[in-house]
């Protein structure tokens, strides 16, 4: 709780001039560096000037502690689910020159995470995924219960049974068998 | 098409889009119309920039600034809540001790053999 007043603290004495490491980068000099959550509607109308942003839309991640500042929320739609037929300043990323860029945005690019709308509607899906891994479950399952092979015996070894393989000694007389019948 | 039923975190398509059909009054109107202007106002920034003659450095994106200034500097604004508090002792501190435990007892294993 007194963190939270010392960082208000920090924030008033702060505003203004830029100094430190901060004046050096390009970015924090034209006042587009990351700023503190906003709390009252000076600093919201700010943020969303910074943004491109309507006053109306602009909505901030949720202030809970993990580093997102006054990022804005843009909605989680990936890059794919934009109009194809739309003349993109950046056509493979599917984005507009100063467009709002979302925090994961690098998520949402064309070769990876994708939101568009499905072909057939969930339901479907997992009727026929659970359909035909649950069919081919139960037909392993019935083919382990009844299998079904050839007849077989035991298997036949020809020298009367590998009698001298087997270690047995050559003097020794070895029974005849006989594995056939004519 | 009635009961499409969307995937979890997948969007709708435009055309079953109820807003497409239902949401006609001015107030929604005009704010599409506010969004276009702002939309168009960014486009002739950059066509601007882009058809100068007279330009011969690239085309700085504010946007992308911001974003990679707002990613790389997170701690800037991190508080200690019991949600990041948790994160931070289950992936930083837990692996920590349970794998010293595992490779300590694995290697008195082989080395007892």
């Amino acid at each position: 709780m007194a963190g939270v007043g010392f960082q208000r603290w920090v924030r008033t004495l702060s505003k203004g001039k830029i100094s430190g490491i901060s004046g050096l980068l390009p970015a924090c000099r034209s006042g587009e560096i990351l700023t503190y959550f906003p709390i009252n509607i000076g600093e919201i109308a700010a943020a969303a000037k910074k943004y491109n942003i309507r006053v109306e839309d602009y909505k901030p991640i949720a202030d809970n502690g993990e580093g997102y500042g006054d990022y804005p929320q843009l909605p989680d739609r990936s890059q794919q689910d934009r109009d194809p037929a739309y003349q993109w300043d950046h056509p493979d990323l599917r984005r507009n020159w100063n467009e709002p860029m979302h925090w994961d945005f690098d998520m949402f690019i064309r070769n990876r995470v994708d939101t568009s709308p499905t072909v057939v509607p969930w339901s479907t899906m997992c009727k026929q995924l659970f359909g035909f891994v649950g069919f081919m479950l139960f037909m392993f399952y019935l083919g382990d219960k009844f299998p079904a092979y050839q007849p077989v015996g035991p298997k036949q070894f020809p020298y009367n049974n590998l009698h001298l393989e087997r270690g047995g000694s050559p003097d020794v007389e070895p029974e005849e068998v006989k594995n056939y019948e004519i | 098409m009635a009961d499409y039923r969307e995937a979890p975190l997948a969007t709708r398509p435009k055309t079953l889009d109820p807003n497409e059909y239902f949401n006609l009054s001015p107030d929604y109107r005009r704010a599409e119309a506010e969004r276009a202007a702002l939309r168009a106002g960014l486009k002739r920034q950059y066509q601007l920039q882009l058809n100068n003659p007279h330009r011969k450095e690239l085309i700085e994106d504010p946007a992308l600034n911001r974003w990679v200034y707002a990613r790389a500097n997170p701690y800037n604004h991190f508080k200690a809540t019991k949600k990041t508090s948790l994160l931070g002792a289950l992936f930083g501190v837990a692996p920590l001790f349970i794998l010293y435990y595992v490779f300590k007892t694995d290697r008195v294993c082989y080395g007892g053999r």
